[in-house]
């Protein structure tokens, strides 16, 4: 019959688009996953020894990935994100041309996510580059601090916090290893020989500060660096910030079902029409 | 007689055809769908000094009071956010406004400052409710009591289960000044009434 047939393919007709819904594949959230990164600073703090440029190349390259001009005793440049490898570190006298030999280099190895200052120390007669670890997260609730002792006329320095001792006997040249400190605002006091300063300085839960003794034209000089800074006290678990009013709703299946009951309904009754019709006429 | 015959036949072909989509239909839209709730609006960037990256020396930057975000329209005064009774992170009352965690530190200070603002209400959007349209690149602009203005470019965005909240890579210290913008994702789960997921913004200090 050809509503029969006309049936049949209607069916056929509607079932193919439902299919093929049904095998639309969801768009993949692209995840990016960043290559592994490090942290790079450079510092001047050799007293005797005039400003230098710094250059790093990566390893092997002739042409430097950053050169930081004239940088004087006492400076720390802040960190620059680098990609993790080999590099080499070039110091050069202040106006030098790129191409002059370097006063001094240093090779350098970034592992991801690790961070390092690479200073010049001791006196200008016996200057090196060295590289230093840096840490950059603390215990939980705790500062991290430690003392760079480059100042030249006070060989050595001790450095007490808040009257308790912090760091004793630290050598010109040297980096004291980090201490985790109780977080507070207090009294910083370095002795050397001869001389000695105080200040007052805060240091904050989650920091990390490198400390910096230096030879000033009066005498000492402390300088606080904020390495890095987080939240002293992390929330636990998520954040509650959402309440629903926009998230997806499935749909009322009312108007479908008042659909499917028409069709049954205009289905009943044609059927029914259509069977009184095929008893046969008296 | 055929013609009537043909037409009660019709009328049962098309009730057939009609229930038999009706069903179709019900069967294809029993997932979630979202309403659409307006264009994206877009904002100027907003005029003012950019203050340089601070010296790592310890000082101190100014507070952070409003916060614009040109891509997604948002525009918000920054309240302040601390820690609830059970150490969760506070969130603002109003769905509105956006708000700095103060155990974090300021934007624009070395370190990773916290912003967290809402998704939606019961109602409707919020104003963090466009927070996952952002792409790497964007700019996110904060305003400081002192006028100047810390300027992020936007480096990730993630999206973590809130019962595998990445604490450490939202909240530890960083060398450099960044800035975490969180809202809620995912799917919302009408028994818990929360959502199951956070969305998280992960930006860098740009000049």
């Amino acid at each position: 019959m050809n509503v029969l047939r006309f049936i049949r393919r209607a069916v056929l007709l509607m079932a193919v688009p439902a299919l093929l819904l049904c095998l639309i594949p969801k768009a993949a959230s692209a995840s990016t996953v960043s290559a592994g990164t490090g942290w790079v600073r450079l510092a001047h703090l050799s007293p005797d020894t005039p400003a230098v440029d710094v250059y790093l190349y990566s390893f092997g390259d002739s042409s430097a990935e950053q050169v930081l001009h004239h940088v004087g005793y006492g400076t720390v440049s802040p960190y620059e994100s680098i990609a993790a490898g080999d590099y080499t570190v070039a110091m050069r006298a202040a106006g030098a041309a790129a191409t002059s030999a370097p006063v001094l280099s240093a090779t350098l190895t970034v592992a991801p996510g690790g961070a390092y200052t690479v200073a010049g120390l001791g006196p200008e007669s016996g200057l090196r580059l060295q590289v230093i670890r840096d840490q950059l997260s603390t215990p939980p609730g705790k500062t991290l601090v430690r003392v760079i002792q480059a100042s030249l006329q006070q060989h050595v320095v001790t450095v007490t916090w808040n009257g308790a001792s912090a760091v004793s006997n630290l050598a010109f040249g040297s980096v004291s290893s980090y201490q985790a400190v109780s977080p507070a605002t207090a009294t910083l006091h370095v002795s050397g020989e001869s001389k000695t300063v105080n200040t007052t300085i805060t240091l904050a839960a989650g920091t990390v500060h490198t400390l910096v003794v230096l030879d000033g034209s009066k005498g000492l000089v402390l300088d606080n660096f904020l390495d890095s800074a987080g939240s002293g006290a992390a929330p636990t678990g998520g954040v509650a910030t959402g309440f629903g009013g926009t998230a997806p709703k499935v749909p009322s299946p009312m108007p479908w079902v008042y659909l499917i009951g028409a069709g049954l309904l205009l289905a009943a009754g044609g059927g029914a029409a259509a069977s009184r019709r095929r008893q046969p006429s008296a | 007689m055929p013609g009537g015959k043909r037409a009660a036949l019709l009328v049962l072909a098309v009730g057939v055809i009609a229930a038999v989509a009706g069903g179709a239909g019900l069967a294809l839209t029993r997932h979630p769908v979202a309403a659409q709730w307006g264009a994206t609006p877009s904002l100027p960037a907003p005029t003012g000094p950019i203050a340089a990256s601070p010296q790592q020396r310890s000082a101190q930057v100014s507070l952070p009071v409003a916060l614009t975000i040109p891509a997604i329209g948002v525009q918000t005064s920054l309240i302040h956010l601390g820690l609830t009774a059970t150490g969760t992170l506070q969130v603002p009352s109003s769905t509105a406004v956006a708000g700095w965690y103060t155990g974090s530190p300021r934007p624009g200070a070395v370190g990773s400052a916290v912003i967290a603002g809402h998704i939606d209400s019961q109602a409707g959007p919020g104003i963090f409710f466009r927070l996952s349209s952002l792409h790497p690149g964007d700019l996110v602009y904060v305003r400081r009591a002192d006028g100047t203005l810390a300027v992020f470019k936007v480096t990730d965005v993630r999206q973590y289960a809130k019962d595998s909240f990445p604490t450490a890579a939202v909240y530890s210290p960083t060398p450099d000044p960044e800035l975490r913008l969180i809202t809620c994702g995912g799917t919302f789960d009408p028994a818990l009434g929360s959502y199951l997921s956070n969305t998280v913004v992960y930006a860098v200090e740009t000049l």
